[in-house]
Order: structure tokens, then sequence, then C-alpha cells
């Protein structure tokens, strides 16, 4: 968390508030590590599209989707503070879904995803119901557990393909004939959605409700005695994870074309803690370069050596003994005081 | 007049330990109602009790003429009663304003939840009024784990405040204070309650504070009530002198 660094209003996050004089909107160091993102994201696309590669185009909209997830374990690890080890059961849980209504209903994107989030909402419901109850490893072992009793179902139940999972989903199909099939094509939808979903989670954590959130995160104590019911808040907050998980998960298939158990498994829970973690816990747009760099690295270092999860293993123990706040936690203040430096030496000139 | 407070027959057990045994007691509106007792006497769990951090085993707890008996604390801050913490409870990790704000968000009554947060005039009009009164302006954007530990009480406090309640308890206000600090604390806990006619409930340890600042004493003795009255009263009663009084001075 930076604190504040010149004498504008600066919120706990280091979101600069619009000035009221006639100066244009400053902006700050979060907002341009997003853009940069965003702009990255879309110049890859780019590339990509004009030496028509694949393989990469589908590498990066894979590590969008795996950013979804990430975004959902931000929201409860940098907000409420609750570390869930089983978020991938809402991933997978919106894979499945959206498989099954692709494959047996509709090619429809949007059936797809309007099914998978009703799913995802009520699975999250009653998952947080059951998790909220419990605070810190309590809940990271109740959230582990419940997504290993989901995956051993799957796993085990025939009608899902058990642990072949799903083949053979038809892609979907988006608006005016844009299909999911198209790797460009697809990689701006997701990209669009993930940008869309961070927007939204960028604007509500600088709400009444999303400090809220930090406040419980900081002393869940005393705000009961604030007036409002933090298990309200974490609940809606679990759910809403829920949800994001459950809608990114359901892109999966549409991008690979199928879906199997391992997609609830504990690794792809634990890749997405990593991805949040390596990229600095609680700024949104870090689990978004987390995935990006991880995914990738993952990808190329696996190309080489099938034992890439060393590699990941020790970039992470190093990220995490050096920089706690993971890389943009560090480069959030870093580039701010760069900027108001900058700034005041324009205004002295 | 129609006490504010009304505690009748309450009682708590921790497993064997009879923490509260059948305490009955009332506030006046207005007044500074204070519960004195030497250390496990039962005074935090009494102020528990009242505050809904815990159950009572058995009696009620009346507000303003309403069973609050077992009630959420963050029920009771709807009919109008809030409290401190004698362990500072604050926000260490955000700024003075923002543990303010946060706490006087209450005054927006649940609107614009999802709006931005400049949009709640209310919360923020309660926020600059606080920090005046509590002369914590110059600190508004330090975080406020970085407060000295007065400054931390004095938040503490006003964050209490900060929804308007008509009640505030006040657990060891003056906890660890150095003595001119404390001076403050009582002129300020003096004023709320003279000038804004706010009725307060006190839990201390310093008799000579307690003393000097309430209009009406209650003195907890092993989880029952040994006496109350006028602080003139308590100080005159026999038993308090030989329970509390006779051990400390």
């Amino acid at each position: 968390m930076s604190t504040p660094a010149s004498s504008s209003t600066i919120g706990p996050r280091g979101g600069a508030v619009a000035m009221a004089s006639s100066e244009r909107p400053r902006r700050s160091a979060a907002t341009w590590l997003a853009s940069l993102f965003f702009a990255g994201a879309l110049l890859f696309g780019g590339i990509a599209l004009a030496l028509g590669d694949v393989f990469y185009l589908r590498l990066a909209t894979e590590a969008l989707i795996f950013g979804g997830l990430a975004l959902s374990v931000d929201l409860l690890l940098g907000r409420v503070g609750l570390l869930p080890l089983g978020q991938a059961l809402f991933f997978g849980l919106g894979a499945y879904v959206s498989a099954l209504v692709l494959k047996n209903w509709s090619d429809s994107f949007w059936l797809a995803l309007g099914v998978t989030l009703a799913f995802s909402a009520v699975a999250g419901l009653i998952g947080g119901l059951i998790a909220i109850r419990a605070k810190g490893v309590y809940f990271a072992l109740i959230s582990f557990g419940l997504a290993q009793v989901l995956s051993k179902v799957v796993y085990n139940t025939r009608e899902l393909g058990a642990s072949d999972g799903i083949i053979g989903v038809p892609s979907a199909n988006i608006m005016m004939g844009v299909s999911s099939a198209a790797p460009s094509g697809f990689f701006l939808v997701v990209l669009t959605f993930i940008g869309a979903l961070y927007l939204v989670l960028r604007y509500l954590m600088d709400t009444p409700v999303g400090r809220q959130l930090d406040a419980i995160r900081t002393n869940e104590h005393r705000v009961s005695f604030l007036g409002d019911d933090p298990w309200r808040y974490k609940l809606g907050a679990f759910v809403a994870a829920a949800c994001i998980a459950g809608c990114s998960g359901a892109l999966y298939p549409m991008l690979r074309g199928f879906v199997s158990p391992e997609l609830m498994f504990f690794q792809v829970s634990g890749n997405a803690v990593i991805n949040v973690i390596v990229g600095g816990t609680g700024t949104l747009i870090g689990p978004l370069y987390g995935s990006a760099i991880l995914t990738g690295l993952r990808s190329v270092v696996g190309s080489f050596t099938t034992h890439h999860h060393i590699v990941i293993g020790v970039l992470f123990v190093m990220v995490v003994i050096l920089m706690p706040r993971g890389l943009i936690g560090y480069a959030t203040p870093a580039l701010q005081r760069w900027l108001d430096a900058r700034r005041n030496q324009k205004e002295n000139r | 007049m129609n006490p504010i407070l009304s505690v009748k027959g309450i009682s708590v057990q921790f497993g064997a330990l009879k923490a509260v045994q059948d305490v009955s007691f009332e506030a006046q509106p207005g007044k500074i109602t204070a519960v004195i007792g030497p250390n496990g006497a039962g005074k935090s769990s009494l102020f528990n009790l009242i505050s809904g951090a815990i159950r009572p085993s058995s009696g009620s707890v009346r507000f303003d003429g309403e069973d609050v008996t077992g009630r959420a604390p963050h029920q009771l801050l709807r009919y109008g009663l809030s409290r401190s913490f004698q362990i500072t409870n604050l926000f260490f990790e955000l700024p003075v304003r923002e543990n303010l704000r946060l706490a006087a968000q209450y005054l927006e009554q649940g609107r614009g939840l999802f709006r931005p947060l400049a949009r709640s005039q209310a919360a923020a009009a309660r926020v600059d009024e606080l920090l005046e009164q509590f002369d914590l302006r110059s600190k508004a954007d330090e975080l406020a784990g970085y407060l000295s530990h007065g400054e931390q009480r004095r938040l503490e406090i006003a964050v209490s405040l900060a929804s308007r309640p008509r009640m505030l308890l006040l657990d060891e206000p003056t906890q660890g204070m150095s003595h001119g600090d404390t001076r403050e604390t009582e002129a300020l806990i003096r004023g709320l309650s003279r000038n804004h006619g706010l009725s307060i409930l006190l839990v201390e340890h310093d008799v000579d504070l307690v003393m000097q600042l309430s209009d009406f004493v209650v003195v907890m003795h092993q989880g029952q009530k040994l006496a109350e009255g006028t602080p003139a009263e308590v100080r005159a009663n026999p038993a308090v002198q030989a329970a509390y009084f006779g051990e400390k001075h």
C-alpha cells in the first residue's frame, strides 16, 4: 500500500483524486500501469495478427482467461483478506457449464455466459455460506476442501466425461459472425471482457462498498461496531469472486474446445494465487501482469524442459522474499514518486 | 425522567466463572454514568454485555424503552448506542480521515453504496467536523498506526462518535494516558455531555477521574453490584471503602 505522496487528496491505495483546480486531472501510476498492460496486449495482438501467428495468440488469450481467475482471487485476498485455495472450483464449474451449454443447447456465446453466471452465483452463495464462517487458515482450508470435493465428483462422473472431461466443444458464436474459433477476434473479445472486469472492480474499490472491504481486511472486529454487518460484505465479495472466476472459466472451452477435471484441481487454484502474489496483491492490475508473465514463462520454459515447475517455484520464492508486495506493488509507488517529481519540476519551471 | 439505559438482573457465566451476577442499574439521559471496581470485578464483562459483544445468560438491557438484550453491535448502533474500546481498536493501516469516513458512512443510511465516495457528502461533512472537534486536522492524511498513543485514544472516541449516537459507551478512555492527556480527555468527555447532551456510560480504573467526572457511579465487586449513587454517596459508603478504596489507598 502506498502512503500519501503529495498534498493532493489520495486514497489509501494511491489512486489520485481529480483535483478541483483548472489543471487537467492527473493520471495516477496505477492508471499508467493499467494503460500499459492493455496497450501492450493490443500491440501484441496486432503483431501476432500481422505475422499470422496462432499459437502465441491462443496462449495470450489463455493468459487473460487465467487473469480473470486471478482477479477473483485478488478481490478476496487483496481486499477482504481471505486466501482462497480453491478458487478453481468456480473456474472449472464455469468451464463445464459453458462447455455443456455450447455442446448440447446452442452455440451462443451470450447464452453460455449467462447460464454460467447464474450457476456461479448459486455455487458462490452456497460455498460462501459454508466458507465465510471461518477466517485465516481455516477459510483457506475450507475453500481448498470444497474444490477437492467437486473436482473428485466430476472426475468420477461418467456423464461429465469422468477423467477425460468433455471434448469436441463447438466454438461459440459471439456476434456478427465473430466466432471464438478466430484467434485474433476471440483474443480481442477476451481482452475486452477482462478490461471491463478490471474497470468495474477498480471503480468499486473507491465506493463505500469497496472501502468497507478494505476496512474488514484491516480490522473486521471494529467494522461491526460501525453499524454494518461485515458478514454480508464478505458473502457479497465471495459471490462476486465466484461469478468472476466462473465467467472467466466459461471462456476456456471456447478457446480450447475441451474441458477436463484438471481445471478444478489445486494446480489451477495455486497458480492463480501465485499469479496474484507475484503480480502484486490488492493492485488488481498486478494479477493480470502476473498471469501474463507466468503463463508465458510456464509455456516457454515448459517447451525446453518438463521441470518448469522448478523454475516457477524458485521465481515465486524469490519474489516473496525480495519483493513481498509483488511486481506492481513495487512499481506503482516508484512510478508515482517519479510522476510527482516530474510534475513538481514542471510547475516550478 | 425516563432512563435512557436500563439494565435489569443481567448475568453472564464463562464456564464455572460467574463474571456478572444479577446486576441492575439505570443511566439517565444527558448524564455521565460510571462503572468502577477493582480488577476482575466484572466491569468489562458488564460493558460487553451492554454493547452486544457478548450475550447475557439472563437479564435484560433496555435502551430508550426498547429491549435490546443480546442484539448484535451493528444493530445497537441503529438505536443510537455506540462504544469505544479499551485497547485501541482502529484501522491502523488506513489514514485518519478514512478511519473517520468509514464510521461516518453510517450517516448515509446505506445510500450511495455503489457511487463514488465524493457523493457521500453527509459523511464527508461529519469527518471535517470531527477532525476539527478532536484536533486531528493536521494528522488527517497520516495512517492511524503512526499516531501517538494519546492521538489514537482521541481518534478512538471520534470514530465512536461519527454516527452521532445518543449514548456513548467508553471503555477506559484514559487507559495508558499521560497526566496531561488524561486531563484533556476528561474535559473532552465533560464537554460532550454538557454541550452536546450526549449520554455517557464509562468504565474506568481511575477513581479520581470518575469522582470528578461522573453524575452517577455504579461500583462492582466480584461480579456483583456493591453500591450505586452520586460520587459523594459512593465515597461515603462503608462497604465500598472496605472493598475498593481500602485496598487501593
